[in-house]
């Protein structure tokens, strides 16, 4: 009882924070009090509003702004697979040779200290401006913290489950497969996260400092709004970028969560 | 060759040597034989840092060795189905496994695939270990003593030849820990199965040996003998007072 009390506390204040905060911007807005560019940098929610909605009727250069987020929807996945893959597949090998573990380790230290952005000069000079660089910063962005976590699940996993699962007569890929990559799940998990998170940054910093023709993703398209000063819809794209990060989060990293390791009682 | 007796399991000059060549270097099994016949519940007691628990793992094929162990005759180096280890931590269950699951997965590995007969074997073990209808729960659900079953059962589904237990109970409160004594006495008469169980507890190694083994620093044995007590055995047993006593003074010589 006292905890949904709790909640309807933090609710209620988070509401009221955020209507406050609203109604401050409309004032600000409708009072024109920052000069000449007020309508710039305080467009009025109205205006956001319609931005919002013209954003995925009209979108820009005649495409709409679902078309946008798709393209770069594509990308994302595409780079997380490979980069999650990846991933499993060095903490793989780690985990049967030393000698590839040591390098590894260097590997993992090394490029996880690189921002992918950095990267981009190099990558372009090597691949030219295609999506396939974009794949590849976010690549970039999973593989190096998912290998981490990863490796630092294996190490974990208690030598307990390792000798019942030899004891059944696992060993090798099957010992990996069946007791080191379920044992590390939490690891694996916030691997996941972290991955997740820069990945999505990545790649709009990537696309905000070259838009790829051929496949245009949001920070293009913000990027557009910016150049165009069309600044309603530009917040209008921000409120879909923090809505995109929201559905990750909840759509899919916590119920990942929820049917793994809460349900096993194994969270860390 | 076919003179000679055909234990379960023999154990010829195992030595093990932790750290070897280097400064830490421990001697901790000299030369250990050991044979045991089929549906023999061996009792093994020893102080504290014998070798035990060592010696244990060297039949399970969990750590290398000089000597040889043989089950049924054939040697073994590694470890396998027909050597099922209980151990002491109540952690040894996969916690991403239900209950049934635990139990089925390695009957799977074995190539147990119709899924009538997997759901009858967990049925049938786990009510062995009075454990009925909590299939579906996961392992941090259940308590201590539950996960201890759970073990347990697990063990037998997989018809080992022989079930290597640690101090499986050492961790349990006085009460569940009788409770899980009569429940292993009963299962070791019913079943085919060779038991191998170390404990500390001296009233534990008669109550549920049928041969009592102590060991001293080095894994030297001091005393091998069958329990002539009769069955089921209590403090009240006739003998029981003197067993204890001799088993006694050779553990704290
Ligand atoms: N992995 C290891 N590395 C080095 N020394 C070890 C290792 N495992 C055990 N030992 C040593 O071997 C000796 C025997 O240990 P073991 O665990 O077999 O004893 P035990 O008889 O089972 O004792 P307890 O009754 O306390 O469980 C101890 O001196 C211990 O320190
Ligand atoms: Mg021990």
């Amino acid at each position: 009882m006292n905890d949904k009390n709790r909640q309807i506390h933090a609710f209620a204040a988070r509401a009221v924070f955020v209507i406050v905060l609203l109604l401050i911007w409309e004032y600000v807005a409708k009072s024109g009090m920052m000069g000449e560019k007020s309508e710039l940098i305080f467009p009025s929610l109205e205006a956001i509003g319609d931005a919002f909605i013209r954003n995925f009727i009209q979108g820009y250069a005649g495409i709409s702004l679902w078309v946008y987020i798709g393209n770069s929807m594509k990308l994302l996945l595409e780079g997380l697979l490979i980069g999650v893959v990846l991933a499993f597949l060095l903490s793989g090998l780690s985990m049967v040779s030393k000698i590839f573990y040591d390098i590894c380790n260097l590997v993992i230290s090394v490029f996880d200290l690189l921002p992918g952005v950095a990267l981009l000069p190099v990558v372009i000079i090597i691949f030219g401006v295609k999506p396939g660089v974009i794949v590849f910063l976010v690549v970039h962005a999973v593989l190096w913290p998912m290998s981490r976590n990863v490796l630092d699940g294996f190490l974990a996993v208690p030598q307990i489950y390792v000798e019942a699962g030899m004891n059944m007569g696992l060993k090798g890929a099957s010992l990996l497969w069946g007791v080191y990559f379920p044992a590390a799940t939490s690891y694996i998990v916030s691997g996941l996260k972290v991955g997740w998170a820069r990945a999505w940054r990545g790649l709009l910093s990537a696309e905000m400092i070259f838009g790829v023709a051929s496949c245009p993703g949001i920070g293009l398209f913000i990027n557009q709004m910016r150049t165009n000063m069309n600044n309603a819809e530009m917040y209008a794209t921000l409120v879909v970028i923090i809505m995109i990060g929201l559905v990750v989060q909840y759509g899919v990293l916590s119920p990942i969560e929820k049917c793994t390791v809460k349900k096993w009682g194994m969270s860390r | 060759m076919t003179k000679e007796k055909n234990y379960i399991l023999e154990v010829n000059n195992l030595s093990k040597i932790f750290d070897a060549d280097t400064e830490q270097e421990k001697d901790v099994l000299k030369d250990v034989s050991l044979k045991v016949d089929r549906n023999e519940f061996l009792c093994m007691l020893g102080p504290s840092g014998c070798g035990k628990t060592t010696l244990l793992r060297c039949i399970a094929g969990f750590e290398s060795y000089k000597g040889s162990v043989t089950v049924n005759g054939v040697e073994r180096t590694k470890p396998g189905t027909d050597r099922i280890m209980v151990f002491q931590d109540f952690n040894q269950l996969f916690p991403w496994k239900t209950v049934e699951k635990n139990i089925q997965y390695p009957l799977k590995l074995q190539g147990i695939r119709d899924k009538q007969e997997l759901k009858q074997r967990t049925e049938e073990v786990l009510q062995k270990v009075k454990l009925s209808g909590q299939e579906k729960y996961y392992p941090y659900q259940l308590s201590g003593g539950m996960k201890q079953r759970v073990a347990i059962a697990k063990a037998l589904a997989l018809k080992p030849e022989i079930i290597l237990m640690d101090e499986p109970f050492a961790a349990l409160d006085a009460m569940t820990r009788n409770e899980l004594q009569s429940e292993l006495l009963r299962i070791s008469m019913e079943e085919k199965c060779t038991f191998i169980f170390i404990t500390h507890n001296i009233q534990e190694a008669i109550v549920l040996g049928t041969r009592i083994v102590v060991l001293a620093e080095g894994g030297r044995i001091v005393v091998d003998e069958k329990n002539a007590i009769a069955r089921p055995v209590t403090p009240a047993s006739e003998g029981y007072g003197e067993t204890w006593e001799r088993l006694h003074s050779a553990l704290y010589q």
